[in-house]
This record gives structure tokens, sequence and C-alpha cells, in this order.
């Protein structure tokens, strides 16, 4: 009971939805509680769980960011055209397209962000729409179909990390999604938990003026966290295009909401400065039980966002209770 | 000239912003362990040179030793590792981060090591604090502490730094007094280790009690250096100001005896106790004790903020429910609490929308729309009569000075021409000229009929001000001094002592 107490309330929160979701569907039917559903649950999610890295940290530095996903096609999507018009067949070179390519934008939003001063929204929700549109410019859109990836898009998307047998005789396998999702939290975690950039990360989301006057140089910090960032979006860029069947470059496009509320729902600040790896994991935990696994209760897909939306709501409220409840306390009359 | 005893000697600093000079040939010397208070009205340019010997700024001319080295044009860096610190007013503290993380903040950050280990971090925490004698739960997040607790990291956060030299800007401002006391003790436990303290204050309180000397500056020049039992608060006020201040005594000359206010047996559980009081027109009625002894609670009660479990509230002779703060301002009560910045003001807008905030119904016209002409007028009024310093009524409010955003919250009040003003420790942070300005205003409501009811901690302001009193102790209404027993020479005496007699009974039961 340790470890439980020290997680914070939402993440014991959302373990206990999760628990209770689970053997709630595992009693309706019996296919739920499988090795399959597991395997295709982080497959399916390994993308958004990378995602989720990066917004969490710029979430707790106390800023948002909304063109992630335009930053993650823009690297993938170019990185897949290169390949497949040079013939490279490398998984390295094709990531470290992707990689850059994320770093330079992610960097752009930090500098545009430092030299105007303006609202990391407001600059992300442009930013979103001329990469994306710069991308469409300079590479197209055109759709690639499965057979047309280069082959180490097909190692990826097929390769499997362990394999076995399941109740049918079929072979199943937990896809090598799994290490870069794996490599991405790790490295999170280190960042926010074991660096002094994590310290700074924290105190800027605090209290921006007083992590300056620590001694933090914030631009700085703004632009590591927002260059990092691209690294995470550069990374599931090639992920994405290599778990989906046929490419379509304007498919990832508006996902940025819902990476975004698997992030508050696992209990981090809009507001800045707390934030948990942890809780973020269960929140994407939950949008993709959702969103794989409803149809064990014979609902369709498009419940998900209902759901989704229900708990995000009950999380919401249930914190700005205890705020106003400790705002009574001590009198702050605050409508 | 040097002296081995003394951190700095700053000799004739002056410094000078375009078209102002903030300091002119200022000297000041600061020795080992030595407790100073660097007193002065706000923008006198104390802050000036607390920024200057920190190097946050440089001054035009002067010389300023640290440690016996010449450091005249020093960087901020320069002034940590002769082992300066400044701890400002808000404290600058990361509310959502552990207390240890934030005592070894800045220590990490010098060291600049990349990677962090949580054995270190806590091992510095612990060191600092137990370095003053305190004992605090090190993973706990600040926002959970009062902000007593905040000031003692803050200042573990300077020891974790070896500091030599510690700066507090007005340490004392939001603190009870039992956590004064505490807070006393610490200084005193520093001075003990060689390291000096700067209280940066412009009230003759406790601080300046416990201090070695005083410095007093105005407008920028040095008016000397004094002794605490040279000063009293008169003679502080004169050094600060540069004229008398006299606080005018009320004393209550109206006619009508008709109760404006008064409550009957008026409980709420864990806030107050069967308190039963009245406020006639033309009345101050002074609120005081401790913090927490269920002033401001039964205030807001009858403002309509925190509804009492059981008594009764008459207005002007008939009972009434006042259930939210649109039916005390329809009655005719105004509040200026206690947090104005957070509670009273519109901090991003003009001082013509603070001021007419209170009115908008007054100033409606026939389609709702609000009577912008009438509200100009209103706020030029108001900015004149409360000699509001300010360029135009357009000025956002957040730039003023704490003094001129009161006054400007009292004229929105006067302009709602209220029957009942309740004031919530109405010159907390307020220099000297504009207090004395600040309790003109108020006495004179009184004299135009309005009830008043002054909540304070200061027997000073309580004493000039009212003409009755009630003190609180724990909820509870423990004396009440009437017209007659207020006039009695010895009165701002009797009150003190029974203060401070409430505050030995407490202790204990308060203590953080």
């Amino acid at each position: 009971m340790k470890i439980w107490k020290k997680v914070d309330k939402t993440q014991q929160f959302l373990c206990v939805i999760i628990l209770v979701y689970i053997i709630v569907v595992s009693m309706r039917n019996a296919q739920f509680l499988t090795l399959t559903t597991l395997f295709n649950l982080v497959r399916s999610s390994a993308g958004t769980t990378i995602l989720s890295m990066g917004v969490l940290v710029i979430m707790i530095a106390g800023g948002i960011d909304v063109s992630f996903p335009a930053v993650a096609i823009f690297g993938g999507y170019t990185s897949l055209r290169i390949c497949m018009a040079y013939g490279i067949e490398s998984l390295f070179v094709t990531f470290a397209i992707s990689i850059l390519i994320g770093v330079v934008l992610g960097v752009v939003n930090a500098l545009l962000i430092n030299m105007l001063k303006l609202e990391p929204f407001i600059i992300t929700l442009s930013t979103a729409s001329v990469y994306f549109g710069l991308m469409t410019i300079l590479v197209g859109t055109k759709n690639v179909g499965a057979s047309d990836l280069p082959a180490q898009f097909k190692m990826l998307s097929s390769a499997k990390l362990i394999t076995t047998t399941n109740a049918y005789g079929g072979t199943i396998g937990l896809s090598v999604f799994i290490i870069p999702v794996v490599l991405c939290v790790v490295a999170t975690w280190f960042l926010l938990n074991k660096t002094l950039i994590g310290k700074g990360i924290f105190a800027m989301g605090c209290n921006n003026e007083a992590a300056r006057r620590a001694g933090f140089n914030v631009n700085l910090l703004r632009i590591f966290i927002f260059g990092y960032s691209g690294v995470l979006a550069g990374i599931m860029g090639v992920i994405y295009i290599a778990g989906t069947n046929s490419v379509n470059p304007v498919s990832l496009v508006g996902t940025e909401m819902s990476v975004i509320a698997c992030v508050v729902i696992g209990g981090a600040a809009p507001q800045g400065g707390y934030g948990k790896i942890f809780g973020t994991l269960l929140g994407v935990i939950l949008y993709y039980l959702f969103n794989q696994t409803l149809i064990y209760l014979g609902l369709s897909a498009s419940w998900q966002d209902f759901f989704m939306g229900i708990v995000l709501l009950f999380s919401i409220i249930s914190t700005s209770y205890q705020r106003r409840l400790k705002d009574r306390k001590n009198f702050i009359f605050t409508e | 000239m040097t002296n081995a005893n003394h951190i700095v000697v700053a000799e004739h600093i002056c410094k000078s912003y375009v078209g102002v000079q903030a300091l002119d040939d200022v000297s000041i010397r600061i020795k080992e362990g030595e407790i100073k208070c660097l007193a002065g009205e706000n923008g006198c340019g104390k802050s000036t040179f607390v920024k200057i010997i920190a190097g946050v700024e440089s001054c035009t001319s002067g010389t300023i030793q640290i440690n016996g080295k010449n450091l005249t044009k020093h960087t901020a860096k320069d002034a940590i590792d002769e082992g300066i610190q400044v701890i400002f007013q808000d404290l600058s503290l990361f509310d959502s981060m552990s207390v240890a993380d934030n005592i070894a903040m800045n220590k990490l950050i010098k060291e600049g090591k990349p990677f962090t280990h949580k054995k270190e971090i806590e091992k510095i925490a612990q060191d600092a604090l137990s370095l003053i004698g305190v004992e605090m739960p090190l993973d706990t997040q600040v926002k959970e502490l009062s902000i007593a607790n905040r000031q003692i990291i803050a200042i573990c956060r300077a020891l974790a730094l070896d500091a030599k030299l510690l700066f507090m800007d007005e340490p004392t401002t939001a603190l009870t007094k039992n956590e004064v006391d505490s807070l006393l003790d610490i200084v005193l436990g520093l001075k003990k280790r060689n390291i000096a303290v700067v209280f940066i204050s412009h009230k003759l309180d406790e601080v300046m009690r416990i201090a070695d000397s005083i410095t007093v500056i105005r407008d920028g020049h040095k008016i000397g250096d004094f002794s605490a039992d040279e000063l009293d608060p008169k003679k502080l006020a004169f050094y600060m100001t540069g004229r008398e201040v006299n606080y005018q005594k009320y004393e209550r000359g109206y006619e009508d005896q008709q109760n404006v206010l008064e409550v009957k047996h008026l409980s709420k559980k864990g806030n107050y106790q069967d308190i039963s009081l009245s406020v006639r027109k033309g009345d101050i009625l002074g609120l005081t004790g401790l913090l927490g002894a269920g002033r401001t609670e039964l205030a807001l009660s009858v403002f309509g903020l925190n509804k009492p479990d059981s008594g009764e509230i008459y207005f002007e002779g008939n009972k009434v429910e006042i259930n939210s703060p649109e039916d005390a301002i329809d009655l005719g009560i105004g509040l200026v609490p206690e947090e104005r910045e957070a509670q009273g003001l519109f901090l991003k807008k003009s001082v013509n929308e603070n001021v007419a905030a209170a009115i908008l119904k007054r100033l409606k016209g026939f389609m709702g729309n609000i009577d912008s002409n009438g509200s100009r007028t209103l706020s030029k009024e108001a900015i004149e009569q409360f000699r509001i310093k300010v360029y135009s009524e357009d000025t956002i409010i957040s730039t003023l000075s704490g003094g001129n955003r009161q006054k400007a919250l009292i004229a929105r009040w006067a302009a709602s021409k209220p029957k009942l003003f309740i004031l919530d420790n109405p010159t907390v942070g307020i220099d000297i000229g504009s207090k004395a300005e600040i309790y003109e205003y108020i006495q004179q409501f009184a004299k135009d009929g309005i009830g008043v009811i002054i909540i304070s901690d200061e027997v000073e302001e309580i004493v000039s001000n009212c003409n009755r009193v009630v003190v609180m102790f724990n909820g509870e209404v423990v004396k009440e001094y009437t017209e007659e027993e207020m006039q009695v020479p010895n009165i701002r005496q009797q009150i003190n002592e029974l203060v401070e007699s409430g505050k030995i009974t407490e202790e204990g039961g308060q203590q953080a």
C-alpha cells in the first residue's frame, strides 16, 4: 500500500476506473481478458503515448502545444517520401530525418514564443497550419498504399518482440512499437525527475519570474522543451506511418485535442507546474481501452468520445471542487 | 575605511533613472551578524538600494565594498557568490513543488550539476532546516503551507547558499502575531551564527524592535541611523515623511442614535459564537483581536459571503437575510477586503472602471448600456476628492502604488453611497502618508452619518479612529469598550495589554 499512497488522487481515481472497467468488460465478454487485447492495445496506443510525453513536458512548463500532430506528420511523411525517392532502406536514416524535422519545427515554435512573447497556444495554433501547409506544398499529400512502403516501414509494422500462440492456435505477438515507447517514457521520466533541466521545467511552470530570478535561463529552457517535444513527434511520425495500412497524411491532423485530453485526465495542471508520467500513461490507457474494447460491451467505438468526455469532466469537477473547498477554508471567494 | 567586520560598505551611492534621482549620496554599512532595518515610504529608494547591493541594478556613482572587496559594478551572481541573498516580498517560491526542491533549487542551479539526486536534495533541505531548528515535511507541496512556513522556506533557501547577508522585504505583513514571534526567534538565531539580516519595512513593529539599528531613507536621501529605543511611531513617521503626521482622534458628534446594523447572537460553527454588537450612524466600530479571531469571518457574514448558522441581523431596524454580496450592496453595505489585490480590485482595468464597479446599476441606461460619460465624471471627481495620484482616469490600476489602489477602492464604495462601510485591515502595506489620508476619509464618512466597522491588528489604528471597540478571541467577544471608556488616556495601553494577554492564552493551540 506504500505505492498507493505515493500516487496522487487523480492517479488513484484513474486506477479504480480502469480496474472497474476491466472487471465489467471481462464479465460481459471472455475474449476481452486475453493477451491479444493487451498486444493490440500496446500497438494502437504507441503513437499517442509518445506524443503525450511531449505534451506533458510542455504542460508542466506552463505552456501548451497544438502543433505536434502537424510536426509528427511533417517529419514522418517527409521521411517516407525521401526514403521512397532515394530508395533508402535504413531504419536509422528514416528516424533521423523525421527527428531532425521534428526538432527544427519544435525549436521554431519556441523561438517564436520567446521573441514575440505571445501565448504558446496562439503561436502553435498558427504554426500547426503553417507546418501542415508547408508540407502539402513541398511534399504533397499523396496517399501511399501499404504495398508501396519501403522495406524498413514494413519491417517495423510487422516485427514482433515476443510471440506466442492464442487459444485458437494462431500466432500473436507484441509489436516492436513497445521499444520506442518505453525509451521515450523512460527518457521523459529521467528528464523530469533526475535532471536540473527537469527541475527548471517544473519551476518555470510554477512561476516563470521566480524561475528566472533563481537563475534559470527560461528562454533556453523553452527551446529545449519544444525541441524535445519535436524529437518525440518525429519518432511518432515514423511509427504512425508504419502502423497504418494506407498512409493518408491528412488523417493525423486534428488529433491534438485527444492527446491533450489524455494528459489532462492524467492530472497534469493546465496552468503548469504539476504533472505525472504515470498519470499521463493511465490517461492514454483509458482512452485506448475505450477506443478498442467498447465493442466487447456491444457498443460502437463512437461511444469512446462520450466516455472520455465524462471522465475528463468528472476529473476537472473534482479538482476544482477540492480547490474551492480549500479556498473557502482560507476565505477566498472567487466565483 | 575598510573594516574586517563589515560585510557591506556602501559609500556615497547615487542612482538616477531617466530624469529621476532615486538615490542621492546614500552611505550604509552592514556589519556581520547585524540586524538592520531599512525604513522609508514607498518609492523612497530603499528597494533601489537593495537592488544595487544585490547586483540586480548598478549605481550611477559611489563605491561598494563587499567582504572587503571592491565590487562597485557587480552582477547578481557576484553578490550571490559573496553570500548576499534577497527574499522578495512575493517570496518567489514554486508552489507546486516540494519543500525540499524549493530549498535546494538555488544551490542546485549554482552548482550546475546536470543530474539531480533526491537524497542529495533532501540533505540540502534538511541541513538548512536544522540550521534554524525547524522541522518540516520535505515532500509536502509548498502551496499546502501557511505564509509563515513559506517564509521559513525562503530563508532556508538562502541559507542553503551560505548566505552571510539576508535582505527581507516586508516579511511580517501577512503573519499573525505568533508567527511574527517565531520569525523573530529565527532571525535572532541567524544573528548568533553571524549572519546579518536587513529588514525593509515602513512600520515600527516587532521587527524594528529587535533591530540593532534603523536607517531611514526619504526621497533618495539617507536621513540617519537610529536605534530602536530612539524612535517611536511618531518620530519614525516624521523622519520618513518629513512632516508631522498626526492622526486625528475621532469623536462621534452625530445626534441620530439609530442603529445602522445590529447583530444578535450570531454564530457560525468553527468561525465565531454568539456575537452581538451594533453600529449606529456615525459610529466607527473597531474590531480587533488576533488574526483568526473570527473578525473577518464575521464581516464576511454581514456582507453575505459566509452564511451564519444562527442568529439575527438587523439593518436600520429591520430584520434582514443577507445571502449574497448583491443583497448586501442593495441594502447599502460596502466592504473593502483585506486582500485588496485578489478580492477587491480589477487589476488589469482602469481606475475609471474600478471606481464605477459598485454602481453599475445606477449608471445603467434604458437598454442596459453603461453611461460612460457618467462613469467618467464620477471617477474624475473621485480622483480629485481622494487625491489619487494618477495621470488620468484611464490608467490601469495595477500601475498604482498600494496606497493609491486602496484609495481607489474606497472611492468605489464611497460612490455607492453606503450606509454601512466595513474595512478589513485598510492600511496593510500602505505607507504613512497615504495612511493619514485614508484615516481622514474614513472619519469623514462617519461624520456624514455612515456606520463604519474597521477590522485591524494595529491598536494605534483602532484607538485613533474608533469611538467604540470590540475585542475578539477565538470567535468570541471578550471585551467591549464604550465611548466613555475610549476617552481614558491610557486606553491604548489597555487594549494592547488585552490583545497581548490573548496571545499568551492562544499560544500552543495556534502555533503552526
